[in-house]
């Protein structure tokens, strides 16, 4: 896109009109109200640590005319009044203060002592701040302290996981850097988008992972993780539509509004250094049957077979002549290694009379647990503003990283690292007689991989925006912003002669350049009056214009003289390709709020998109939504109760659209070119054209209330939700007569409905000793409520997934095992249909991978200068679906294959009683119920329920001790600030599931599969030590 | 307070013109990878992609998936890997989302839907620079690409759907029900018969693209699938009459490159930018492969003995437990052309042909078996009884057509699949639909059994 098209529009649309109309007359309205005023200014300070106090919001007693102070602390409020005034200063977490001003010439100094009333709390709102008292929303804030940051994670979306009611986020894997799930409010959707919108300092960033080497249906990456937790200050959640639908379009999925750390007007330069290091180890490893169990049942299952095949069993020869001097070799202790973290990193942030600046690099470095793969991020961030004038502000936003991965495909491919060890038998040696790797069956060597695998991506990440901020009149602002991110990734994968991959190639390389970039300009007007001193207004305008590019190259080339040769350019034969693609979006919103006298809110709003990848008859979306809300702690009759200390209620409903993760041209009609044969150019139909194909839309209501008690020191928070997305963007599924697979359609419904509670308490508030406690709990129902017909999906079209009308999202289709019969030693399962026969028609849905509720618990207690912080994630209700099971408990009918400990528990004799069916590898009549076809293979092909198994767990995510060394100390050594801690995540998990780790998602890179593991890297028991150092 | 009004409207004025003006132009996109379907066939040049994506649909199907729907069913090769969609085939308990079958079956259509788009387009391509001649070509091919379709689709599902018209839209596809099996083949028939009369006359190279002689060898292969022994005998004496084929000596002639040898009748070709990794199925991973797929230890003792397989041993290699199949074996290149069709089937196409019918022709039916023993220098076949060179004949094809698509199609088309595989329940002597077919298409019925 030239940026030069986002001026070349023309048309005018009369909705937009409309509203520019009504807000020009707002703006004579307000003009005309300018009369004989004073002007107070003032700078508000934090009374123990003196420094200044932002947010805060001045108001002249008895009236509702006031302002809030800036970064610096300052502000200027206009009175009309003749002084001496009163002045009324309040923000959450201070007591609020009333000063007398006599004189306006000197300014007014004002020392804030702390307090906490969640009401007054600001909040970052989208575009926009506003107290809490105000807001309709439901608006999760989260400040990163030092106790929240101070885990091991590398993307910052990890560590609001338990933190955000209604929030769920689970890491994939343990791979340092790899993806994340993160749901607002479960699944709004089935093929279209279901993450949230990420805004970093107003940036809107993009979320997909570029790289593109085949992990095996897992996510590749999380490109969260190229920004540097460290650098930021706050990340906002805005959950409900009401909250999200200035975001329309984009906020469907919820918004994760990100604020990175900016300077203080007047402050004297603080830097802050930070050094850490850390071990990880595997809490679990994967496990095999020994060399002589393998062939106990391997020979087990040779001579089963036999007496089902009614062969004579004197004939038989079993495949391991003499199992118990069958050798055992341990691969799966090679995987693992106790890895290496460590983070530097320094800043720099402060501020003169016109202008603030934060600095900061940082360094990290994290191995994976599973070699080779690790993790090393280079990341550096300046933010600046300046005043200009006293009107006029611009500032920057510079994110600056370059994210170096190892890559290691695992999951589902049998040349993965993880797969080369635990599939192998254990009885087989790793080298051949001759020295070199052994290989067996598909699979490759594991050493060989470790040693050789050579597969590195790097991504260079730039989020920059600049942006200017000019106040046309006390009330009135205008804020335009232009912002890049961009995502430039270089991938080289080389496999030489030693790993089976090169071996037939004789060694290849791979490049692979990927560019996505999000360009975003956005125009704002905001305006803010306070009315005849109970009515105050704001009012909200803008416009965005955004642009989304993706395009990659790709050389390849086989074939190399020797080992030692890399470049493609000197391969024997090379191949390339490229692609390009991108979307637009051009918005228009707006928002009124108004409130009546501190109490009551109601507010509106409206957004209008249009997406270039809808057709032309739909391509306009409109969003609108409504909240209410009421501060009943302002009313009289509440306060004489004597109870509250804050109490609001709140309600919202609205709608917000989506259209993410649907192609770039899906309503065209298209032929795809590169279908060729014979060094031709060929062309073949590849998509059917959709041009009614529209937003897809959710529709939203939320109820909710906080309220504080005994002084504040208990706060709760309650909301209710009920979100109904409507018109999927879904591709549903059509004929294969037809010649295509799907059609992407407007079709089906999802539901999710839930209930969130988060409870705050100081339970102990003195000098010395402080505790706090925050519980939070979310329960999410989804539903599919509208589907054209079934999809399964997942486990590599084993389709053990499946939507279904009536039924959740991410439901497991299995064939039910009920028994296996203690007589027969078969397995039995449901005859679903009755007709006594296990056909394909016995499947059934058995559970779901969602979990029923999901929460954490943060304890933080504070003595003297030593703090400890313990956190706890928990999760209830859901369902994984062990591949491991799958493969490594199959009975005998893998030749190439090993076991694991669970085979052993098989039936082997009339009367056992266990889930494990006989050894056999009979392949009779495959629909006799009880019969041993079905054990293994057979119609169930091993898709039973018993490889199904509860994955709730409760886990001590982290544990941290942390000390301040006293002044003393400090002074001699010329710091400001010197904090030691020690942290430990996962020490102890609490779970019934049976395999490494039951925070697993292995076919991420689809949302429709959840809940799968394979052979996956498990989440790591990490110990660091941390030394933050202020000067 | 003039000043501020003046900077108000300034202000205005400029952020207004970026706020509320805009155009639909901006929003109009199109990739750079495709075309739209309204122009897909409009020129000569479209007309030629066109048919070039729609053999680009055959070689999807054959490189791959349907030569090992014909193989790891039957008795010829076995499972080995771990790939459970393989395990099911070689267990012929193969269930509606097997990943191959599934595959295959919407391969196939997705290149009818294209031989559709074809037919109907190319009459009313106006382009002067478009020669009737060429015209015909593309359309003979079209027919020919669709009439392989159906009856690939026939000989593994059953009877099917006849979809004769391109999708443009879902609402042209209700209501259209499976034909019955000899319906679907009637159709066959008609798309080769025109295919025949539109295709060029064979050139002496052409062997991956249609002419004549392609149309007219499937046609004997499915007069014989038909039973239809006089029709079978003369198609195949057809293109056996042609100089154009020769049984190249030695075996391994057709298989090692250059390929399109003189035994091709038709071969799908692969290139290095447009490649066929199907090797990687069948060779060991110390050798780079998956090894999933492997000769079956009876298969493996057939060929190397001198008086079964003869010279044909050349199509496996290794020893004891890690015999593998060599027949694809371009491991550095992965250029392995598909031998759709081979004039040694026509051979023992002509030999089951004469034998069977009415008047059976022993003479002529053992020289055209022993035509092909005598290739894989194996001797003549010794007896000229008529059951036993049906067998011969039966026994010939599962050896010379190891590891191509012949053994579980052939077994089923001569009803010896519960005798040779122990495959009793004739209902999986049939895929079953695709399971998001049953789900998705209210004019669709499973095959029984399933």
């Amino acid at each position: 896109m030239n940026i030069s098209d986002l001026f070349k529009c023309s048309h005018q649309f009369l909705y937009s009109k409309k509203l520019f109309y009504v807000f020009l007359g707002l703006l004579i309205f307000s003009t005309l109200e300018l009369h004989s005023q004073t002007t107070i200014k003032g700078l508000v300070v934090d009374a123990t640590t003196e420094e200044p106090v932002t947010g805060a919001s001045v108001i002249l007693k008895s009236t509702t005319n006031g302002t809030s102070t800036d970064v610096n602390g300052a502000f200027t409020l206009q009175v009309t009044k003749a002084l001496p005034v009163t002045l009324s200063i309040r923000l959450i977490g201070y007591k609020s203060q009333e000063i007398d001003v006599y004189d306006a010439q000197e300014p007014a100094i004002i020392y804030l002592s702390e307090d906490l009333n969640l009401l007054d709390e600001v909040v970052i709102t989208g575009y926009t701040s506003q107290q809490r008292r105000s807001v309709s929303g439901s608006i999760t804030s989260l400040n990163l302290s030092e106790g929240i940051r101070e885990t091991a994670v590398s993307g910052f979306d990890q560590l609001l996981q338990g933190k955000v009611p209604g929030v769920q986020i689970l890491s994939n894997t343990g791979v340092p850097g790899g993806g994340t799930v993160f749901r607002v409010r479960g699944s709004n959707s089935i093929n279209a988008g279901v993450d949230p919108l990420y805004i970093v300092d107003g940036i809107f960033i993009s979320n997909s992972n570029p790289i593109s080497t085949n992990m095996g249906g897992q996510t590749q990456s999380n490109p969260l993780s190229d920004i540097n937790p460290s650098d930021i200050e706050n990340i906002t959640v805005l959950k409900d539509a009401n909250a999200t639908a200035i975001y329309g379009s984009l906020g469907a999925n919820g918004v994760v509004i990100i604020t990175t750390k900016r300077g203080k007007q007047n402050t004297k330069a603080k830097i802050s250094l930070s050094l850490s290091h850390g071990w990880a180890s595997a809490i679990k490893k994967f496990q095999s049957t020994t060399g002589p169990e393998t062939a106990i049942l391997a020979n087990e299952a040779a001579y089963n077979t036999a007496i089902d095949r009614g062969q004579d069993l004197s004939t038989i020869t079993v495949p391991i002549a003499n199992p118990l001097s069958s050798p055992t070799y341990d691969r799966n202790s090679d995987l693992f290694r106790t890895a290496a973290l460590s983070t530097y990193e320094i800043s720099a942030q402060g501020g003169n009379s016109n202008s603030t600046y934060y600095v900061g690099l940082g360094y990290t470095k994290q191995e994976s647990i599973v070699k080779p793969s690790d993790f090393e991020r280079y990341s550096g961030r300046f933010n600046y503003d300046n005043n200009l004038t006293s009107k006029l502000k611009i500032g920057t936003s510079i994110n600056l990283s370059q994210v170096y991965r190892n890559v290691s495909s695992n999951d589902n491919n049998p040349k993965g690292v993880i797969n080369s060890a635990i599939f192998v038998r254990s009885y087989l040696p790793v080298y051949n007689e001759d020295g070199s790797f052994a290989r067996y069956g598909s699979f490759d060597n594991h050493l060989a991989l470790i040693d050789h695998l050579d597969n590195n991506a790097v991504t260079w990440r730039t989020i920059g925006n600049l942006f200017l901020e000019y106040n046309l009149l006390e009330e009135l602002k205008f804020r335009s912003s232009w912002s890049l991110d961009n995502i430039d990734l270089t991938e080289n994968n080389y496999e030489d002669t030693f790993i089976s991959a090169g071996v037939s190639t004789n060694g290849a390389a791979t490049s692979y350049k990927a560019k996505n970039s999000v360009y975003t300009a956005e125009q704002l007007l905001t305006y803010n009056k306070i009315l005849k001193e109970k009515h105050a207004l704001s009012v909200l305008l803008g416009n965005t214009i955004n642009a989304v590019q993706e395009e990659y190259t790709r050389a390849s080339g086989q074939g190399f003289a020797t080992n030692d040769l890399k470049d493609i350019s000197v391969a024997a034969t090379k191949a390339g390709s490229a692609s390009k693609a991108e979307s637009r979006l051009l918005s228009f919103f707006g928002k009124i709020s108004y409130t009546f006298n501190n109490r009551y809110t109601i507010d509106g709003n409206l957004r209008a998109d249009a997406s270039s990848k809808f057709g032309k008859n739909k391509r306009w979306g409109y969003f609108p939504s409504v909240g209410l809300t009421w501060d009943a702690s302002q009313e009289r009759f509440i306060q004489n109760i004597n109870v509250f200390d804050a109490l609001k209620f709140r309600g919202s409903f609205g709608y917000s659209g989506n259209q993410n993760g649907i192609g770039s041209y899906a309503a065209l009609g298209l032929w795809s070119a590169g279908s060729n044969y014979l060094e031709t150019a060929g062309t073949a139909p590849s998509q059917l054209a959709n041009p009614d194909l529209t937003w897809e839309t959710t529709r939203q209501f939320d109820l909710g209330f906080d309220f504080a008690i005994l002084k504040n020191a208990i706060s709760f928070s309650f909301d209710y939700y009920n979100k109904y997305t409507y018109d999927l963007l879904l591709n549903v599924p059509v004929p294969y007569r037809s010649g295509f697979t799907s059609f992407l359609q407007n079709y089906g419904a999802v539901r999710n409905s839930g209930v969130e509670l988060g409870i705050q308490s100081a339970n102990i508030n003195k000098k010395d000793l402080k505790w706090t406690t925050e519980f939070n709990i979310s329960w999410n129902k989804n539903k599919i409520e509208k589907l054209a017909s079934d999809i399964t999906l997942g486990a590599s079209g084993r389709n053990a997934s499946i939507l279904r009308e009536g039924y959740s999202i991410n439901s497991f289709y299995l064939y039910k095992q009920l028994y296996v019969d203690p007589k027969t030693g078969n397995a039995v399962y449901e005859d679903v249909n009755k007709d006594e026969f296990i056909t394909s028609a016995d499947r059934q849905i058995v559970g779901n991978a969602l979990p029923n509720y999901t929460g954490g618990l943060t304890n933080e207690i504070t003595y003297k200068d030593f703090s400890l912080n313990l956190f706890v994630y928990f999760q209830q209700g859901n369902k994984i679906l062990s591949m491991h099971d799958f493969f490594l408990v199959h009975g005998g009918t893998q030749n190439n294959i090993g076991f694991i400990p669970r085979q052993l528990e098989r039936w082997q004799k009339a009367g056992d009683v266990t889930d494990i069916p006989r050894m056999t590898t009979y392949s009779g009549d495959p629909t006799i119920n009880n019969g041993s076809a079905n054990n293994y293979g057979g119609n169930v092909a091993n898709m039973s329920s018993r490889y199904l198994s509860d994955g709730s767990f409760i886990r001590l995510k982290n544990l941290a001790i942390s000390y301040n060394f006293p002044k003393s100390v400090i002074k001699s050594l010329q710091l400001s600030r010197l904090r030691a801690t020690a942290s430990v995540t996962n020490l102890f998990t609490l779970t019934k599931y049976k395999g490494l780790d039951p925070e697993v998602n292995a076919q991420s890179s689809s949302q429709n599969t959840y809940g799968y593991d394979w052979a996956t890297v498990p989440q790591p028991r990490t110990i660091q030590f941390t030394l933050n150092a202020a000067f | 307070m003039k000043k501020l009004y003046k900077n108000v409207m300034i202000i205005t004025v400029i952020s207004s013109s970026l706020l509320f003006t805009a155009c639909e132009d901006f929003l109009d996109l199109s990739p750079t990878n495709s075309i739209p379907s309204t122009v897909a066939i409009t020129n000569k040049e479209t007309a030629n992609a066109s048919i070039i994506g729609a053999y680009n649909s055959v070689q999807n199907y054959y490189s791959n998936y349907y030569i090992t729907l014909g193989t790891i069913t039957a008795d010829n090769v076995s499972y080995n890997g771990t790939l459970s969609q393989y395990l099911q085939l070689d267990q012929n308990s193969v269930s509606p989302d097997n990943a191959g079958t599934v595959y295959v079956y919407q391969t196939i259509y997705a290149g009818i839907n294209s031989a559709n788009a074809i037919i109907a387009a190319i009459g009313s391509v106006n382009d002067p620079l478009f020669s009737e001649a060429e015209k015909n070509k593309i359309l003979g091919e079209a027919y020919f690409i669709r009439a392989l379709g159906y009856f690939d689709l026939a000989r593994g599902w059953g009877g099917v759907q006849l979809q004769l018209n391109p999708t443009t839209d879902l609402g042209g596809l209700s209501g259209i029900k499976r034909s019955t099996l000899d319906q679907t083949y009637d159709q066959v028939l008609t798309d080769l018969t025109k295919a025949e009369e539109l295709l060029p006359e064979d050139d002496a190279t052409t062997r991956n693209r249609a002419q004549k002689n392609a149309a007219r060898a499937l046609k004997a292969r499915l007069y014989l699938y038909r039973e239809q022994w006089t029709e079978a005998e003369t198609y195949a004496s057809l293109v056996i009459n042609s100089p154009k084929y020769t049984l190249v000596k030695p075996f391994n002639t057709f298989f090692t490159s250059p390929f399109l040898s003189a035994e091709s009748v038709f071969e799908l070709t692969f290139t290095s930018n447009d490649k066929n990794s199907y090797w990687n199925l069948w060779y060991p991973s110390t050798v780079g492969g998956q090894y999933t797929l492997k000769p079956s230890d009876a298969l493996v003792a057939k060929l190397n003995d001198p008086n079964i397989g003869g010279t044909r041993n050349e199509i496996i290699q290794g020893s004891d437990n890690s015999v593998y199949g060599v027949l694809y074996n371009t491991v550095s290149t992965s250029t392995d052309p598909a031998y759709v069709i081979r004039i040694a089937e026509l051979y023992l196409i002509r030999a089951e042909a004469r034998i069977k019918k009415t008047t059976p022709d022993i003479s002529g039916a053992l020289s055209d078996l022993n035509k092909i023993r005598n290739r894989a220098d194996i001797p003549n076949f010794d007896s000229s009884a008529k059951d036993a060179i049906i067998q011969a004949i039966e026994d010939e094809n599962s050896i010379e057509f190891a590891f191509e698509p012949h053994r579980w199609f052939d077994l089923n088309r001569t009803k010896r699949t519960g005798s040779i595989l122990g495959l009793t329940k004739t209902d999986y002597w049939l895929f079953p639909l695709p399971a998001s077919d049953i789900l998705s298409d209210p004019d669709v019925e499973q095959n029984p059994g399933y």
